[in-house]
Parts: C-alpha cells; sequence; structure tokens
C-alpha cells in the first residue's frame, strides 16, 4: 500500500489530450482552463487510480470527479458498447443533491449532447430511501449507468440479488463528503460496503471528494482501504480568507447581561446590514431559536420574512423550503446550528459568522468555506465572542485557521454495531464462508485491526446463540455451520426486517412537549428524566414549566417571564479538538513567560496582538484576563497542571482542574477520579466539565490527590469502564448501539415504531442484556463509542502518562474564591454525579434527611 | 411494618391476617420485549418465583390473593410462558388457596383460572377491606381500599434517574387508599413526583404517604414534604 501527494499538476494540453474531441471543445467553450482540482485529478482518474481530492466547497470538485468519467463513458457510447449496468456509483450522505448533479452532470452532458448533435444514451439515476418502488424496478430493466446514491442505499441495492447482479462491474466509485463520514458510523458502514462492492467489481477505482481535513493521509487510507494505494490531491487552501474575531464589547466582564445582549444583536444587524446574504452558525438548536427570535423582536421592520432558522429539530419540507429560498437569494439571513456545514449548494453567501466557537479549525475553515461562491473569491468569516475564554479560543483558532494547522479528525474503529448489520446484510445478498468474510471485513481501513474474537462474536450473536434453543426462530438472524465455516440468512422475514430497519443514524427517543393538547416541540427522553415537577426550561426561544409527564407526552405551561430553572441541554454541545485545545495551552504558557519575566504590559499585549492576529482591544481583553489570573495565583499551561481547591459558603468543597484538553478527554479524566474518589470514600461526587477544565465538589472532604494518583495510562481503561457503567450516557448509547445492531428493531411484522414509543427503558434494556453476558458484543460496543467515540480516552492516557513522566508538573492552589479562569466553569453547575453510594445507603440518607425536616417542625 | 391498622408491609407484598396480597405480576416480559422488536431475551419467571416464596416463607399465609395483571399485555402467550405460569400458579396451589383479582390486562387469566379451577373477582372483600384493581371504579367499597395498578414509584432530586417503587397511603373519598407497587423486578414504575396518574383512585397525592422498601421499610412521610 502507498500512498501519494500529487505534486505537479498537469497542464491543460495533456488533460485536453486525453480528453474525447466532444468533452475538449465542451470545456473549452465553458472554461477555457481548468481549474487546480483538475489539473490535479483528471488524469489520475482517467488512468483508473484511485485518489482523494480534498478542496473547498465551489471548487468544482464534483466536475472534477466527472470530467474523466463522462469522458469514457462518451467513448464507449461512440464505440456502441455502453451495456445495461452500472459504470458508476456515486455516493453522498446527503439525499438532497439534486442540484449538484443538475448542474456537474445532468447539464454538462446535455449540452455535450446537443452541441455534438449527438444522443448518448447515458443514463443517470437517483436511488436514495425516498426512490418510489416502481423506480426501482424501472432501473432493472434500463439500468442507470450512473447512480447517484446514499450510504444506506447502497448497502440496500448490495443486499438486494437483482439489483447487486447490475452492480458486477463498476468502473468508478465516487464517496463525496467523504470528511463527514470518515468521523461516524455511518462512514464505518460505507468503508464495508465499499469493500463488498469492491469484491464484485475488481476494476473500480475509488474517488473521494473531502472538504478541509487532516490528516489527508489517513482519509485517504479510509477511502481505500488499508491494502490499496492512492493518490492524494491537496487543494484545500486555495480561497483567500478575510478572517477575523470580534466581541460585541470592549469588555467582556464589566458589563451586564442585558448590555451584552444588546450589543449582540446591534452588531448582527450592523453586520447583517453590511452583507448581501449571511449565514450564522450557533452551534446548538436552542441557540438558532434564540437568534432568530431575537433579531424578529429587536428589529421588526427589518427581519421578518427574510431570515430563517435550519436545524436538524426542524421538519423537512421546512429545512428544503429554506435552502431553497437561499438559492434564489429571498433570504437576508440564515441561522442554522451545524446543519448547513455540508455541501449542499445554497446560492451565494458573503458573510459567515460562527456565534461562539466552531471547537475545531476544520469546522470553522468548513463553514467559513461556505461563502465566497466562486473559486479566488475571498472567503469572509466572522467569530464572535460573548466571554473571555471563548474570546482567547477563538483567537487561537484564528490563528491555526490562517496558518492552516488543520486539527486532526477521529476515525471509529472495530464497530461491532455496524459490523453485525453488514454481516447480516451479507448473509441476506448470498452464502460466506466465515474465513473470507473475515479478510474482507478487515481490508476495510476502521477494521483493519479487527480481533477475530470479536468478529466470531458477533457471528455467534447474528446466528442467534445467545437465546435459548427453543426461542432461537425468534432471535436468530443467520445460520451458522460450524463445519463448513457458512453463514447465510435465516427466515423468511430476514430480507424484510434487514430492509426497513438498516441505517447508522441513532433515533433519539424524544417526548413531545404539549400545553394541554397544543404540540409545542420535542425534547429528549432523557432531559425528561432531569425534569423535577416545577422545574422552568427553554425550548424554541420560550420559556416552559414541567407540570408532569404521561408515557410520551410531557405537559408544560407556558412563563414567559420566567427565567429558567435548569440548564439547557448541554449533550448537543460541541467538543473543542483536542489539538486546538493543545494550541491554546502553548499560548498561555508563552504569556506566562513573559509575565514572569517581568515584560511590560505593552510588550506583552504587543506578542499577544502579533501571536494572535487580532486588534488592540481583543489583545487588550486577553492582557487583562491573564493579569487578573497571574496575579490571582498562577496561570496553567500544557506544562503545568493546576489544581485548585475551595469551598463555597455552604462549607461544599470544589476542586477545580485547569486540565484545557477539551472536553471528550476531560470527560474521561473527571469521571475517573470521581470514580476513585467514591470508591475511597463511598459517596456520590458531582461533576462539572467543560472544554477547559472540570472540577469535583461534595459536602465532604475528598482526597482528590490521592485519586489522582491511583490513576495511570495503564488502569484508566477499567476505571472507565466500572466508572461509566451506571451512566445515563451508557445506556442511552447501548440503546443506539442495539438498534444499529438489529438488536432493537424499529420495525417489526408489519409494525413501525415512531420514536419515543418504545415504552421499555434504557436500564431494563442494559439488565436484560448484562442477564446474558455481561461483556455481551453489543453491550462492549455502546463502552467503547462512549470510550473511544464520545468521550477520547487514548488522549486521556497521554496526559496521564506525561504528568507520570514529570513532562507536566502538578501544583496545588488553596483559594477562597475561584481564580478567573475557573470562573465560568464552576458558574455552569454540574454535568453528573459519579454515584457511589449504593441504592440501600442512598435511601437511608434521605430518609435521615427527611427525618430531620419533619423534626425541626 | 405496619401500613395501615393491621395490614403489613412484607418486601413488596402486603399481609392481613392470613391473607398475603401481591400486586401486578406481569409474566411474560419477554414476549413483550419481542412483540416491541426489541430482541433481547430475558426471562423474569425463575425471579419473580423466588421472591415469591421468599415473601410466603417470611409472611406465612393461608391464602394468597394475586391484585391483577398476571401476564403482561403485549400479545399470545408462548407454550414457555404457559408452562412457566401454570408450573407457578400449581407451586402455590399445592399449599394456599389462591384467589385472582381481575386486572386489565389480562387476556389470558381467565383460561388458566378455569384450567386450574381457580376464583376470579372483581372485587375481594376481606372485614373492613376491599381489594379491587383499581383501573376503574368499583361499588360498594369498605372502609379500606386496596388497589395495584398504578405501578407507583419514586426518584429523588440527588438521583433524578433511579426510581424507588413505593407503597402509598391516602384517601379516597371517605376511604383509606392504599396503593401497591408493582411487584415484576423488570417494571420500575412511574414517578410520582412528576407523572400522571389515570387511575379514577388518584388525584391529588400531595397527602399521600410514601413507603419505601428496600433493605427495610422505610416510612418517608407525606409527598409535599419530600419535594
Amino acid at each position: 500500500m502507498s500512498l501519494t501527494f500529487i505534486k505537479n499538476q498537469n497542464s491543460d494540453e495533456e488533460i485536453f489530450e486525453i480528453l474525447n474531441p466532444i468533452v475538449r471543445t465542451w470545456f473549452k467553450n465553458k472554461f477555457k482552463t481548468f481549474s487546480e482540482p483538475q489539473k490535479y485529478a483528471i488524469i489520475p482518474i482517467h488512468k483508473k487510480e484511485n485518489i482523494l481530492v480534498s478542496a473547498p466547497t465551489g471548487s468544482g470538485k464534483t466536475l472534477t470527479a466527472f470530467t474523466s468519467i463522462i469522458n469514457e463513458l462518451i467513448n464507449l457510447s461512440e464505440e456502441n458498447k455502453l451495456e445495461n449496468r452500472v459504470y458508476v456509483v456515486y455516493i453522498s450522505p446527503l439525499k438532497a443533491l439534486s442540484n449538484d448533479i443538475e448542474i456537474n452532470l445532468i447539464k454538462p452532458l446535455q449540452e455535450m449532447a446537443s452541441q455534438s448533435n449527438k444522443s448518448f444514451g447515458i443514463r443517470i439515476g437517483v436511488r436514495t430511501g425516498d426512490t418510489k418502488a416502481a423506480d426501482k424496478q424501472k432501473m432493472l430493466r434500463a439500468t442507470p449507468h450512473i447512480i447517484i446514491t446514499t450510504p444506506e442505499s447502497l448497502a440496500l441495492m448490495l443486499s438486494s440479488i437483482k439489483f447487486s447482479e447490475l452492480l458486477k462491474d463498476v468502473q468508478y466509485c465516487i464517496v463525496d463528503e467523504i470528511h463527514s463520514l470518515a468521523e461516524n458510523k455511518r462512514g464505518t458502514h460505507l468503508s464495508l460496503s465499499l469493500e463488498r462492492l469492491g469484491k464484485m467489481s475488481e476494476d473500480m477505482i475509488r474517488i473521494g471528494l473531502s472538504a478541509t481535513v487532516a490528516p489527508l493521509e489517513e482519509i485517504a487510507q479510509f477511502l481505500v482501504g488499508s491494502k490499496r494505494n492512492c493518490k492524494i490531491a491537496d487543494v484545500q487552501h486555495l480561497k483567500k480568507y478575510d478572517l477575523k474575531v470580534i466581541s460585541p464589547v470592549s469588555d467582556l466582564i464589566n458589563i451586564t447581561q442585558y448590555q451584552l445582549h444588546h450589543k449582540l444583536y446591534s452588531l448582527l444587524d450592523e453586520l447583517l446590514e453590511q452583507h448581501k446574504t449571511t449565514l450564522i452558525f450557533t452551534n446548538t438548536r436552542a441557540g438558532t431559536e434564540r437568534v432568530v427570535h431575537h433579531l424578529k423582536e429587536k428589529f421588526p421592520k427589518k427581519y421578518i420574512e427574510n431570515i430563517a432558522a435550519h436545524h436538524g429539530s426542524l421538519s423537512k419540507k421546512h429545512r428544503l423550503d429554506v435552502e431553497q429560498k437561499l438559492r434564489e437569494g429571498k433570504l437576508k439571513a440564515v441561522v442554522c446550528s451545524t446543519s448547513l456545514e455540508l455541501g449542499i449548494d445554497i446560492g451565494f453567501i458573503d458573510l459567515v459568522i460562527c456565534l461562539g466557537s466552531p471547537k475545531s479549525v476544520a469546522r470553522f475553515v468548513q463553514r467559513v468555506g461556505r461563502s465566497g461562491h466562486a473559486l479566488h473569491d475571498t472567503v469572509k468569516g466572522r467569530l464572535i465572542v460573548l466571554d473571555r475564554d471563548d474570546l482567547v479560543e477563538c483567537s487561537v483558532l484564528l490563528k491555526s485557521a490562517i496558518e492552516k494547522k488543520i486539527d486532526k479528525i477521529h476515525i471509529p474503529k472495530n464497530c461491532l454495531d455496524v459490523l453485525a448489520q453488514q454481516i447480516f446484510g451479507m448473509a441476506i445478498q448470498r452464502i460466506w464462508n466465515v474465513d473470507n468474510l473475515f479478510k474482507l471485513i478487515k481490508q476495510a481501513y476502521p477494521y483493519r485491526d479487527l480481533q477475530r474474537k470479536d468478529f466470531d462474536e458477533i457471528i455467534k450473536y447474528l446466528a442467534g446463540e445467545y437465546s435459548s434453543l427453543e426461542n432461537r426462530y425468534i432471535y436468530a438472524k443467520i445460520w451458522y455451520d460450524q463445519k463448513t465455516k457458512n453463514i447465510g440468512k435465516r427466515g423468511k422475514l430476514a430480507r424484510v426486517l434487514y430492509m426497513t430497519n438498516i441505517g447508522t443514524i441513532p433515533d433519539e427517543t424524544s417526548v413531545k412537549v404539549k400545553i394541554g393538547e397544543q404540540v409545542i416541540g420535542s425534547i429528549d427522553e432523557v432531559f425528561l428524566e432531569r425534569l423535577k415537577r416545577g422545574d422552568i426550561f427553554v425550548l424554541g426561544g420560550s420559556t416552559y414549566q414541567f407540570l408532569f409527564s404521561r408515557g410520551t407526552v410531557a405537559q408544560v405551561k407556558a412563563v414567559p417571564e420566567k427565567n429558567p430553572t435548569v440548564p439547557s441541554w448541554f449533550s448537543e454541545m460541541l467538543p473543542l479538538s483536542f489539538d486546538l485545545a493543545n494550541d491554546i495551552q502553548k499560548f498561555r504558557r508563552y504569556v506566562e513567560d513573559l509575565f514572569v519575566n517581568k515584560k511590560t504590559k505593552e510588550e506583552i499585549i504587543k506578542f499577544i496582538n502579533e501571536y494572535l492576529y487580532l486588534d488592540n482591544n481583543s489583545a487588550n481583553a486577553i492582557y487583562e484576563y491573564f493579569n487578573e489570573q497571574y496575579l490571582y495565583s498562577e496561570i496553567p499551561d500544557d506544562r503545568k497542571l493546576l489544581i485548585e481547591f475551595y469551598h463555597d459558603e455552604k462549607n461544599k468543597k470544589y476542586v477545580v482542574f485547569h486540565s484545557l484538553y477539551g472536553r471528550r478527554v476531560n470527560d474521561v479524566l473527571s469521571r475517573a477520579v470521581a470514580y476513585a474518589i467514591a470508591k475511597i470514600q463511598k459517596r456520590d461526587v458531582e461533576i462539572g466539565i467543560n472544554d477547559n477544565g472540570f472540577y469535583l465538589s461534595s459536602y465532604q472532604n475528598m482526597q482528590v490527590l490521592r485519586a489522582f494518583e491511583l490513576l495511570t495510562g495503564e488502569n484508566l481503561e477499567e476505571v472507565m469502564k466500572r466508572a461509566i457503567e451506571k451512566t445515563e450516557v451508557l445506556k442511552r448509547r447501548f440503546r443506539h448501539c442495539a438498534m444499529r445492531a438489529l438488536m432493537i428493531l424499529r420495525s417489526y411484522k408489519g409494525r413501525v415504531k415512531k420514536v419515543g414509543r418504545q415504552t421499555v427503558s434504557s436500564m431494563i434494556l442494559l439488565k436484560a442484556v448484562k442477564a446474558i453476558d455481561n461483556d455481551f458484543s453489543i453491550l462492549k460496543e455502546a463502552r467503547r463509542e462512549v470510550l473511544q467515540d464520545l468521550m477520547d480516552i487514548e488522549n486521556a492516557k497521554k496526559v496521564l502518562a506525561e504528568i507520570k513522566s514529570g513532562k507536566v508538573e502538578v501544583k496545588q492552589i488553596h483559594t477562597t474564591l475561584p481564580t478567573p479562569f475557573a470562573f465560568n466553569l464552576v458558574l455552569q453547575g454540574y454535568t453528573d454525579v459519579m454515584k457511589m453510594e449504593d441504592k440501600i445507603e442512598f435511601i437511608r440518607r434521605m430518609h435521615d434527611m427527611v427525618l430531620a425536616k419533619i423534626y425541626q417542625k | 411494618m405496619k401500613i395501615l391498622d393491621n395490614i403489613e408491609i412484607v418486601d413488596l407484598a402486603l399481609k392481613y391476617k392470613d391473607y398475603l396480597i401481591f400486586g401486578d405480576l406481569h409474566l411474560g416480559f419477554e414476549e413483550s420485549l419481542v412483540n416491541q422488536g426489541i430482541l433481547v431475551p430475558y426471562s423474569q419467571i425463575d425471579q419473580v418465583i423466588k421472591s415469591v416464596n421468599k415473601i410466603i416463607e417470611k409472611a406465612k399465609p393461608k391464602i394468597i390473593i394475586i391484585n391483577g395483571d398476571l401476564k403482561d399485555e403485549f400479545g399470545r402467550i408462548s407454550q414457555q410462558e404457559w408452562r412457566d405460569s401454570l408450573k407457578f400458579i400449581d407451586s402455590l396451589k399445592e399449599k394456599y388457596k389462591l384467589i385472582f383479582i381481575k386486572g386489565n390486562h389480562d387476556t389470558i387469566l381467565e383460561p388458566i383460572a378455569r384450567k386450574r379451577d381457580i376464583e376470579i373477582k372483581e372485587k375481594l372483600d376481606i372485614d373492613s377491606i376491599s381489594i379491587i384493581h383499581g383501573d376503574a371504579i368499583v361499588k360498594n367499597l369498605k372502609k379500606t381500599v386496596i388497589i395495584s395498578h398504578e405501578h407507583p414509584a419514586i426518584s429523588f432530586k440527588e438521583r433524578p434517574d433511579e426510581r424507588f417503587k413505593c407503597f402509598l397511603k391516602g384517601k379516597y373519598k371517605s376511604h383509606n387508599l392504599i396503593v401497591m407497587p408493582s411487584f415484576n423486578p423488570l417494571i420500575e414504575g412511574s414517578d410520582i413526583t412528576k407523572e400522571k396518574f389515570l387511575s379514577p383512585y388518584l388525584k391529588d397525592l400531595r397527602n399521600f404517604e410514601i413507603f419505601i422498601v428496600e433493605d427495610k421499610v422505610y416510612n418517608f412521610g407525606k409527598l409535599k414534604e419530600i419535594k
């Protein structure tokens, strides 16, 4: 296997040389010269080499991929050799990409046909979850030469006996937006489908199209698997950047929330006024709703129909409507959570605003890439910060973006739930020998290190070996013959069951929120679990008081004048990337060095100014922030982990770890330490986590340092396995994994369950599966997902190792009030409780409390 | 612990004189999981039999009352469950008199009762006590009414995601009302601090007393005191 970055572009002449005269003429008339991605990629595709093309949105990536392919198909057509089968499979994570395909494929073909007065007879078909059965039937007779599809529909086609026949000699497979697939289980699923397709079509090359992402080598391997070669065309940094961090006020500390709020919307209004169409990212759904609401409220004459919200909880119809209006240029601004990060064509955008940190450099670059549509346009992005931590974070992020330091992507590995789903799909297609199957699976990059033991467990699971022999007819999905080592599908329902249940995107079990019979919206089931009667929370920009719930409905009343008493749902918060976190830590160290070396204020501001590409106001604000921290105690950094002890007026003890590693790592460290403390002292410990650190709190003294010292890179895995055992997050992820592994079915015996109709609690499910085996493969996968994908145990181990080796020094400080750097963290409140006290002890303590209360009266 | 006069809480059951009353058993949970598309086999019947026997040993009754919902509501019964249910009933029938109170989920109660010749009642009166399932209004009730059906449980602010099964004691009109928790270990129950109950007997729970059973019975006083 080898991965090679393409160093030299091809010249126009070289490319024209290989093109059919019809394609050549069309290109010359249309563009005159080739774009940079085209100069890198057309010839390798023509030579049938695997290639990854990484370039910004709007740089003609799609056409780049299709040029050589159209050329080849036209050649075949002219020679009368075009057969009734699929030559090209184009896979996109998005269903609604007809516009993109229209521009980059259908129109060019039409123009070439009319210009040459020929009809090529090249058929293009779209097959997604929305495609009607009749249209699918048609595809069997008049097969599309180019098929446009999604990862899920591809898997369905591969398992369809008739359709998979037509996929036997595919020449090209294009994976669009591969960066967005690689980082989640949809991509893991796709990686196996690609191997299945590759097995049927041995001449097939793979073409990956990606936005800005790092490291490209890993994405390339993800594309081609662990054995094949791949070329890489890196044209990521073509556009010119105009990027800035701005703060709505010059002083972020001596200001009331009300003033800040007011200034923020004036600033937004000003920016919107200066631009034709602005795209605003808010990170969360709640934030999106809030911003739209306030813009309309504050400027009722300016913003009514011309601004819109776009996020995942809104109906599909609403979202498509917004996208259409955007393309037609009818909107002044669109506010979205993260939903418009992906590359559907959304027309002309001349400004991208990120409200709050985008948390990763790659994400920021992808977002701002949505502006400035033509290739050499300038990309305009503004990061608006609302507090001092945000200011520091966004400033370092800006520096990385300008200096093109992209943070690394995380690709999930060895996902057993996805594996189960795919093996089931393969067994439906035909009989497989398990040894050959194992070899094939290991060719996919995410499974290159798959253990045979884990694979065998999945075969056993699918064969229903976890249930009693008598009931196996209910639970087994495949048969497994130990003598021949073959597997195949089992039961008449297998195919239907597979077809109606596949997919990797979890259904969140949500609960309807109603006032009487009127539906207000929905909240997550887990969020409901935390609500108590009388709690006030924000939904869709308004505040509601929770009254009671029954089944899947929560009844509330509107309390517009009241403030929320419970924090908004935090699970959708984006985590800060580890690489960016390290850069912020490094910056902290540089600044502290200047303080230690007694540099003047001017010198330090000058340094901040130059190092971070900031204006004076912002540099000054950062200086003040760091100065306060330095004068009060010390500045924590990448070589010094500060642990801060204090207690509040009720004598509740707090221990703050200034571990700026991002919340994925802090999730691990905080729970591991809390687990160790709770284990030593047998009490629940409260945990508060954010990207900049974490705190533990309790009314008892906590033996934090002793607990922290017990942790090592070696025992962390085992400690964490225990620490997450009773958490909500494990239960929830187990449900997701069980659905992916088809252990929980959305649709069964003709009944489709609506999300939220599942009455069986996650707790019972977990109990039931543990009764089978505490290390049942799907449960094992849920633990892996929590520790590796949701949290970041690998980097947490590295952090611990650096502490043990002395590379990072641990320093304790005792304060009476939290230091400035700890302030936001403590203010945000706790995110979870590490339960250690057992059920009976807990009830005894609650009982004592009630008795005490009664006696007081 | 006595919950009222001579009515005593024994684990998740109630004892009065020679009578021992069990709440909803909901056998056949495995089947109900399958019918919901959840293919996680889980048979709780052995566990149920074991805990029933443990309580019987402690309480030493002569008559056993199953207060409704012997079987879970979903689907038809599998061979295995049918056998298990019969086995369970036979194990009790040998030594004790058995009485069933009809519940709202009991599609198979009648065939089983017929097969084993067991009485089924809508309401059972013993002295000044009426035992009913609690899903519908029944007339001519005695001074004290015992219902199951609603599976009460409670959670605490300190641990919002964990529920504790509990008995409730309060008033229905001029009657004393006792609500039993579900007996089935897989049914955690409905959280009385936030869920609304459908039973016509339960309107306002604020003045209901709460009894949690863990290693022993804990009287938590009135619901309004806890919150």
